[in-house]
Parts: structure tokens; C-alpha cells; sequence
């Protein structure tokens, strides 16, 4: 399955709130990465993922989603990851990562 | 203590596939059908089915040479087997650190990992068993 990302950037709550739906793995990731820097690029802000039709992902997407986290920062912002479906919270809970991003149920 | 029934291989599975990232899905795809076959629940396929995704990606991300590289499956009554091997250039392995990640993941989620290396090949070895198996 490929995947496709959905992004826009909530003014009101001053967030980017992006939709992958899909994989994220070695095939995907470095179109995710690419959507990931354009949003930074245009705007520094807190970057919300609703994971909701995420279905899967790997440690290249891990990579790209603690790059961006590296980037954001420096200035203050955070990553927070909401509606995340178990098998992927679970990699966040073994590799500890659910301790550097805010992760939501 | 290893019984009989898990020590006995059923059948024998083995794949060559090509040096893309585009084919890590279908090995997903294929190796969930195999775990599922032998009798795992859905959290272990799922365990199965990461780690060997995480075993191809090390490898794909290991400057393997422009060949395929194999994945051999040993079906067993309440075991599964899977090792991934692929050969690459005579260079030294500069392990950046999604690489350290999936390994970190692969030894999380298997029963018994093996890892063997040099400059020329990589070979990863992952076993799981079933837990709650009816004696």
C-alpha cells in the first residue's frame, strides 16, 4: 500500500495537523520526510500526526519523524501523536520514544 | 527445553528478492500469511511481520551489491525460522542509527536473534515461537 499524506495548518490552535494514511517504511519514508521539511520550511510550529489511518510504521519512519522533532526543537515546538492504532504504539513503547513525543489516546 | 514436535522442520520456504524498497511490502504480506499458517495470533504475525521488515531494510540500507537478496523461511509445528541474507561491496559498514533502531526493534520482538556480519555479508537469523501453544 502506498501512502498519502493529508496537512493543513489549523490557525486557530496555531498547529500543523497532518493525516498520513497508510505505510510509512523504506519505500514511503523519504516522501514523508519531504512533506515533513516542506511544512517546516513554510512554517515552524507544533506538528500534530493524527494517526487514524496510519497503519503501519518502520524505523526509516521513526528516523524521519525524530529528524523533524530535532528541527522543531530548537525553537520550542513539539510533535504530538494522536488516535495512534496499537501494533505502532507499541514501537513507540519499546523503543522508548513514546518519551520524546507526546503521544495522545 | 526444545520439544520434539517444535525441533522438526515442516517446510521449507525459500525467496530471492530484488535490491528495492518497493518489495519490503509484499514481504510483509508474505510473511504474515506464513506466521498465520503455523498458528500465531495476530499480535505475534504482527511481532513476525515487523521484524522481518526490519531485517530487509537493515540490509537494504546496507549498500548490498545490485543483487537480490534471500529470505528463507523453516516452518515448524509451533516455530517459525526466517533468515535474511544478502552480500554487498567490500566496504566497512557505517551503521547509522535507523539501522541501530530496527535492530534494537527486531531483538524486542523475536524470541532468539542472530546477527552475523563481515565486509561482504549480512545475515540475520530470527526465530518466535508460539507461547500459548495446547500441549
Amino acid at each position: 500500500m502506498a501512502l498519502s499524506v493529508i496537512k493543513k495548518y489549523d490557525e486557530k490552535m496555531g498547529v500543523w495537523v497532518i493525516n498520513p494514511v497508510g505505510e510509512i517504511d523504506i519505500y514511503t519514508s523519504p516522501k514523508f520526510k519531504e512533506l515533513l521539511n516542506e511544512l517546516i520550511e513554510e512554517k515552524k510550529a507544533d506538528l500534530v500526526i493524527d494517526g487514524n489511518d496510519l497503519d503501519y510504521i518502520d524505523s526509516t519512519g521513526l528516523g524521519v519523524l525524530i529528524s523533524a522533532l530535532k528541527k522543531l526543537k530548537e525553537e520550542g515546538y513539539k510533535i504530538t501523536l494522536k488516535n495512534i492504532k496499537p501494533n505502532i504504539n507499541k514501537l513507540f513503547d519499546i523503543t522508548g520514544l513514546n518519551k520524546v513525543f507526546v503521544i495522545k489516546e | 527445553m526444545t520439544d520434539t514436535k517444535s525441533s522438526i522442520i515442516k517446510d521449507n520456504i525459500k525467496m530471492s528478492i530484488p535490491n528495492k524498497p518497493e518489495y519490503v511490502s509484499v514481504i510483509r504480506l508474505t510473511t504474515s500469511a506464513l506466521a498465520n499458517k503455523i498458528g500465531f495470533n495476530i499480535e505475534e504475525i504482527d511481532d513476525i511481520k515487523v521484524a522481518t521488515a526490519e531485517a530487509c531494510t537493515f540490509l537494504l540500507k546496507s549498500k548490498l551489491n545490485n543483487e537480490n537478496f534471500n529470505i528463507e523461511y523453516n516452518l515448524f509445528d509451533t516455530k517459525l525460522s526466517i533468515k535474511v541474507t544478502g552480500s554487498r561491496s567490500n566496504t566497512e559498514l557505517k551503521e547509522c542509527k535507523e539501522n541501530i533502531l530496527g535492530l534494537f526493534i527486531i531483538e524486542s520482538l523475536m524470541d532468539e536473534v542472530g546477527f552475523n556480519k563481515d565486509n561482504d555479508f549480512i545475515e540475520i537469523i530470527m526465530i518466535k515461537e508460539i507461547k500459548d501453544v495446547v500441549k
